[in-house]
């Protein structure tokens, strides 16, 4: 039998320190309706996707109700679309980004993620078509999300494909002045993309994977900031050690959370359940926040020094958490840092404290990379691409996922403001280097070979 | 063997379960299962018991009094109605009822009273009682088994209205939950 404090903490938990299912994603896999006619293929995809979908939302809700705990977001990550509509032009796939936009509406998902290509080693015809028609696929739809994984630890940077995301993510901003650039926190740039990522913009669902799959996304920064505060409050002097025990011990508790939920949507819907995927993803929520974390553990604020150490001691504990505590862990799993989608992260850019220099550093030991960061309009694709290529080898070379999802402001400078709305938040612009200037390196173009796996120092 | 329901209350101090099971023990009966509990100085416990078929329940009584005289203790036994336990037995699942609100008189029986009026059974209940406006201070928790047929949705939308009416904020959650978050 549970005793009172054991139902009193996991009250509060759901209740007061906002636990909640982050994302229930139902993934899946589209290669069997493929197709040289354009409306066939169009057909086939919404034929199978509003099949299997249709109830998701419905049992997500409900088995959020009879729980306790929402479901805050319910999608659909599906076939990397450059492969399964390879044949079409750049034209005919931003027509199946509408398509799926409809879907996505039709059975009432917040998003659909695999308008995506794996360009790590070379560009297929079907590749060029869709980084081609990203700009004008995210311009003109508002469910639908882009990934390009355009470096692996085994095959290296493709630089081309590193400068053709530039280029995309320049124009993607253009075509949505109006909204700040949002087009780009739809869209992001992938070293080692994991296959079965619950969280958007970055989920697709690999070529390893099954016909159908519910992979769950569980959130709870404002969990663990509760459990380290208290744990300082009532405990002698906890050393870092202890600290990291306490974050391993409530990372467990939240993924047998999402584990329970997930295995109960997977079989209320009849599909297999895949992963899943604890990540502190934060909201623009105070208290929901994954840079009050490192407040708690004693920093002035997230990008001072000693920042990247409490960032790689909170990783690795929720990792550890996480994987103890479910053998089904996948997706990126750790701690997320996007800038705009977290209030204290904001400030801390806002502030000073943190520029892209310091997120880069940290995006070594984090779980993904640089994300939701909003930076000068004037940046030139060069810039931006250098950016990009420098997160990527961060990635490459530590063989972890790097990402980028940056948004060029159309219009606006360092220090000015960029409004995204809703769980996006807002970003006050960071400072680049040389933001608007030429760069030779990035333009001999070409792949940089991948890393050597002995001689680690 | 035939079965019994043993009830023992009174002021809390060592020695009652030993003496109670000390007669049991000495008139061949065998404790089958037995709980107990303190609230504040006040001891409750309650065994069920089987014992032999020629074993009057008034000689048992008997040598309970005299054995614990000087307890002060309250000592009922009856037989157990063992076709009413399978009569009772209907398809359940386990939810955790919790209220969080000042602390006034009648709060109790109000959400038991939502309970029970859905024919559903509260198999424990815990209050924390401190007193005062402190929501945090005041909580109680139910463990209820709901059958099957009752309509969740209808169910629990109005015990978090009837509870509402007396400012108490109400949840209500599958128990697995708890078990996922507490048990490895």
């Amino acid at each position: 039998m549970l005793n009172e404090r054991e139902f009193i903490s996991t009250l509060d938990m759901l209740k007061y320190e906002h636990l909640d299912v982050r994302a229930v994603t139902l993934g899946i896999n589209l290669a069997d309706c493929s197709s040289h006619d354009l409306d066939v293929f169009k057909s086939n995809i919404r034929k199978k996707m509003t099949t299997l979908a249709r109830d998701l939302v419905t049992v997500c809700n409900r088995v959020g109700h009879k729980y306790g705990i929402e479901v805050v977001n319910k999608r659909i990550s599906i076939s990397p679309i450059a492969v399964v509509a390879a044949a079409f032009s750049a034209e005919q796939m931003v027509d199946i980004a509408r398509t799926l936009d409809d879907i996505a509406r039709e059975v009432n998902v917040d998003f659909i993620g695999g308008f995506s290509a794996l360009v790590e080693k070379g560009i297929a015809n079907g590749d060029k078509a869709l980084i081609q028609a990203i700009p004008e696929a995210l311009a003109t739809t508002q469910r639908l999300c882009s990934s390009v994984n355009v470096a692996s630890t085994r095959a290296g940077i493709n630089m081309d494909a590193v400068l053709l995301m530039a280029e995309a993510i320049k124009k993607a901003a253009d075509l949505t002045r109006d909204s700040d650039g949002l087009a780009c926190a739809k869209l992001c740039v992938f070293c080692n993309i994991p296959e079965d990522v619950p969280f958007m913009a970055g989920a697709y669902l690999g070529t390893g994977e099954a016909d159908a799959v519910i992979n769950v996304g569980v959130s709870g920064p404002g969990v663990v900031k509760k459990a380290i505060d208290r744990a300082l409050e009532g405990e002698n002097r906890p050393d870092l050690g202890r600290i990291a025990e306490i974050i391993k011990r409530t990372a467990c508790k939240v993924t047998r959370v999402g584990e329970l939920i997930g295995r109960e949507v997977a079989e209320n819907l009849g599909i297999p359940f895949g992963v899943v995927d604890l990540s502190l993803a934060p909201t623009p929520t105070v208290g929901d926040s994954v840079g009050e974390i490192f407040q708690s553990m004693g920093l002035l604020s997230i990008g001072v020094p000693g920042s990247t150490a409490a960032l790689a001691m909170l990783n690795d504990a929720v990792k550890k958490g996480g994987a103890f505590a479910s053998s089904y862990v996948g997706g990126l799993s750790g701690a997320f840092i996007p800038v705009s989608e977290d209030l204290n992260i904001e400030e801390a850019t806002r502030k000073g404290y943190l520029n892209i220099e310091k997120l880069e550093a940290l995006t070594s030991v984090c779980s993904v990379g640089l994300d939701m960061v909003a930076i000068p309009g004037n940046t030139s694709v060069d810039t931006l691409a250098g950016i990009i290529a420098d997160e990527m080898a961060v990635g490459m070379i530590n063989s972890k996922t790097t990402a980028t999802r940056i948004i060029p402001v159309p219009g606006k400078k360092e220090g000015e403001k960029a409004h995204f709305g809703g769980l996006l938040g807002h970003a006050s612009i960071i400072g680049v280097k040389n933001a608007d200037g030429v760069n030779h390196f990035i333009r001999h173009g070409g792949r940089i070979p991948a890393p050597i796996h002995s001689l680690k120092n | 063997m035939k079965k019994v329901i043993i009830t023992v209350i009174g002021p809390d101090r060592p020695g009652i379960i030993a003496g109670v099971s000390g007669v049991l023990f000495t008139h061949q009966c065998n404790i089958e299962n037995i709980t107990q509990t303190i609230l504040q100085s006040e001891f409750a416990g309650i065994c069920l018991v089987s014992m032999p078929p020629d074993l009057d329940n008034g000689v048992l009584r008997s040598a309970m009094d005299r054995e614990l005289a000087g307890f002060n203790l309250q000592i009922t036994i009856k037989d157990l109605d063992d076709d009413r336990q399978d009569h009772d037995k209907v398809p359940t699942e386990p939810f955790i009822v919790s209220t969080r609100g000042p602390d006034k008189q009648g709060i109790v029986s109000v959400i038991s009273k939502a309970i029970a009026d859905a024919c559903v059974n509260i198999s424990n209940l815990k209050a924390v009682f401190q007193g005062g406006e402190n929501p945090d201070r005041n909580i109680m928790i139910f463990e209820i088994d709901i059958p099957v047929s009752v309509d969740f949705q209808n169910f629990s939308e109005e015990l978090r209205r009837r509870a509402s009416d007396i400012g108490l904020d109400l949840n209500i959650q599958h128990k697995n939950i708890f078990d996922a978050v507490n048990r490895i």
